[in-house]
């Protein structure tokens, strides 16, 4: 098969397919929608899903499951916050914040392949724990009153496009090649999609797994950072309920949950049509309420239309294999083919 | 061998729930003696009564191997409902309720049919689902007259007052969360359809090939925990006295954790009822008694969280369900096959 044809079937197209045609779709309705300046909005807007997302595919791809970024990110932006308002220096508070990131993933990472705790539920918990830990931390008040030049640092742009959004490119893009073509960077879609036989060809999973939970965990934190320059306050409930969307926004961007199958590109992908779905909603006069219902029908569309999708192959492919037995060629391209 | 029919009976997973219960008891009617009068503890229940009712079902869930993370959503699109169908539509209160576990039904009978019949991770259909539902009712806010921050008051008295009744002295929620046990212990380990519910989180495979829809068994369950999302939802909106899309939102840790309390596993084919209903009491008295004794109800996310991961993290190191295998095995003669 040809190089071509190999991209244009991989995921990462569909779901940019998808983003484009999206946009495309509501520009026929409201042409003031493909303006630059908007779609430079609906990029920037995203690039703290983006970062969350990027972190969760990490989990993802390793076939678990991390549900407690919401809250890390709350609590690294909240002692970020309070480190920046209080006058310490910058980079403290980055480290403190990117700390906060690695205790927490050290933590699930930890209780997951250690403890062999199911992830859904070690997540759950540490979610739990560190939210309560945001409202112990900031003793349930706001986080206010930020110097001035820290908040600049989100307005920065280089044409259209924010310093932090194309940061966050840069950093997908390089993700997504450590990812695909280097050896370590595989490790992680290996014991996803298969952690029997990556035990038996000596890749470290229990490593793998762990780095998963940290790098997640380590993003959530810069998510947080980029969330309180963006903001200009913190809350005890900051980034409440963000895990879900992040979640939804690596399923949108073609990241199967069952583990092994997705890249970062796709999260990063789908975190731009988690974010856009508000303004998309405001452009066609609907109102803004009908987020979440969007948002829900547009996942639980995509999922199953994949899902059938997928189908369809798996039962083509053996068909072909069937027809290409009793046909008596033996075919070795045919099947084995994952969608 | 008496010695084994003695181990198999009481020690068990259940006893240790029990005795977790008890300790709370004793601890927190030390800290706060008010604690103990039987109005108090017997009425704390309202405070966690939706946990309750819909971790009862959500155990049906997680032994098909299932997840539903979107219970919370339906509470809230069962409480605006019914406060929309009675002040937009004028319908009869009672009537309302119904339609609205009408409704409950129709959520978890989507979710179920595209987990059954499509094959998509439970996860992710519920987490689509719980977008959903917590959508639509927003969206049903806005058809209603009154602005969504105030919610929908002024029912009834005697809607609102149902469940504030006490027969005896026992409140009115006792007795519901007692039918609803006992309902779903009948419904669970004495018939055909719950045999089939654990043999489908055993072996799906098995399970069909030997004649079992279970297609249609695995999206009952999630019709079943729609309902019950439901019937939390109505006794929430007559104890609070008002409707409001946003009830439920943070239900989500505490009924997974009271339904992996209770000894369910999360891969399907194991649990029970009576250790689902246990834990949650456990996680109730424990919210309840702390914040009686003063802590901020907003960091009670903090010892359920732990709660949760040690139990967890207890029953996979010393042997799923039996807690006391970890004392067996210190014993040299009792050494496992």
């Amino acid at each position: 098969m040809s190089n071509l044809k190999k991209i244009l079937k991989s995921r990462e197209i569909s779901s940019l397919a998808f983003v484009v045609f999206l946009f495309l779709g509501v520009g026929a309705v409201n042409p003031e929608f493909l303006s630059v300046k908007n779609i430079m909005l609906c990029l920037n807007g995203s690039v703290v899903f983006t970062m969350l997302a990027v972190g969760i595919a990490f989990v993802i791809i390793t076939g678990e499951i991390d549900v407690s970024v919401g809250a890390t990110l709350g609590l690294s932006a909240a002692v970020s916050a309070t480190l920046i308002r209080d006058g310490a220096s910058w980079v403290l508070a980055i480290s403190a914040a990117l700390a906060v990131g690695l205790v927490i993933g050290l933590i699930n990472g930890l209780g997951v392949v250690v403890l062999k705790i199911p992830s859904i539920i070690m997540t759950l918990g540490v979610n739990g724990v560190v939210r309560g830990l945001c409202y112990v931390y900031t003793n349930g008040k706001w986080v206010e009153n930020l110097p001035f030049e820290f908040k600049a640092l989100s307005q920065a742009t280089v044409g259209n496009m924010t310093w932090f959004y194309l940061c966050a490119l840069v950093l997908t893009i390089v993700i997504y090649v450590l990812l695909t073509r280097t050896k370590r960077g595989r490790y992680f879609a290996a014991v996803g999609d298969n952690e029997g036989g990556a035990t038996l060809i000596g890749i470290p999973v229990g490593t793998t797994r762990i780095l998963g939970f940290v790098l997640c965990a380590v993003f959530s934190a810069v998510a947080g950072l980029m969330y309180v320059s963006r903001i200009g306050f913190v809350t005890p409930t900051a980034g409440n309920g963000y895990e879900m969307k992040a979640i939804a926004a690596c399923v949108l961007g073609g990241v199967s949950l069952a583990g092994g199958i997705g890249s970062v590109i796709g999260a990063a992908l789908g975190a731009i049509i988690m974010a856009s779905i508000g303004r998309i909603l405001v452009f066609l006069q609907f109102s803004s309420d009908l987020d979440n219902t969007i948002t829900g029908i547009l996942l639980i569309t995509i999922v199953v239309v994949d899902a059938l999708l997928q189908h369809r192959a798996v039962e083509k492919a053996r068909r072909e294999r069937l027809t290409a037995k009793t046909a008596g060629s033996v075919n070795t391209e045919g099947g084995g083919q994952h969608a | 061998m008496p010695n084994n029919w003695f181990k198999k009976k009481f020690l068990r997973w259940e006893l240790f729930l029990v005795a977790l219960l008890l300790l709370e008891v004793t601890v927190f009617g030390t800290l706060n003696p008010k604690f103990l009068k039987p109005r108090v503890l017997l009425g704390s229940i309202n405070d966690f009564m939706s946990i309750c009712v819909i971790a009862l079902f959500v155990t049906f869930v997680l032994i098909t191997g299932g997840m539903d993370i979107q219970a919370g959503s339906i509470v809230g699109l069962t409480s605006i409902s019914i406060g929309l169908m009675w002040q937009d539509l004028g319908m009869n209160i009672w009537v309302a309720a119904v339609l609205s576990i009408i409704i409950g039904a129709l959520c978890g009978a989507l979710s179920g049919f595209f987990v059954a019949y499509t094959g998509v991770q439970p996860m992710v259909v519920t987490l689509g689902g719980s977008f959903l539902y917590s959508g639509l009712a927003i969206a049903v806010t806005n058809l209603s007259a009154t602005e969504s921050y105030k919610g929908i008051s002024g029912f009834p008295s005697y809607f609102t007052s149902f469940s504030k009744y006490r027969l005896f002295g026992i409140p009115s929620q006792v007795i519901i969360f007692v039918v609803l046990i006992v309902i779903s212990y009948l419904l669970l380990h004495k018939t055909k359809y719950g045999r089939s519910i654990f043999l489908c989180g055993v072996n799906q495979n098995a399970a069909e090939y030997s004649g079992i829809k279970t297609k249609l068994i695995i999206m009952s369950t999630y019709v079943l925990s729609g309902m019950s999302a439901s019937i939390a939802g109505i006794i929430l909106t007559s104890y609070l006295g008002t409707a409001k899309a946003d009830f439920g939102k943070e239900l989500t840790l505490p009924i997974i954790t009271a339904v992996v309390l209770g000894g369910t596993s999360n891969l399907g084919g194991r649990g029970s009822v009576i250790g689902t209903a246990l834990a949650a009491l456990v996680i109730g008295i424990m919210r309840f008694g702390l914040s009686m004794a003063g802590l901020n109800t907003q960091y009670l996310d903090i010892p359920v969280g732990i709660l949760l991961i040690a139990a967890v993290a207890c029953r996979t190191a010393f042997g799923h369900y039996k807690f006391f295998s970890l004392f067996r095995n210190r014993l040299p003669k009792q050494k496992n096959k």
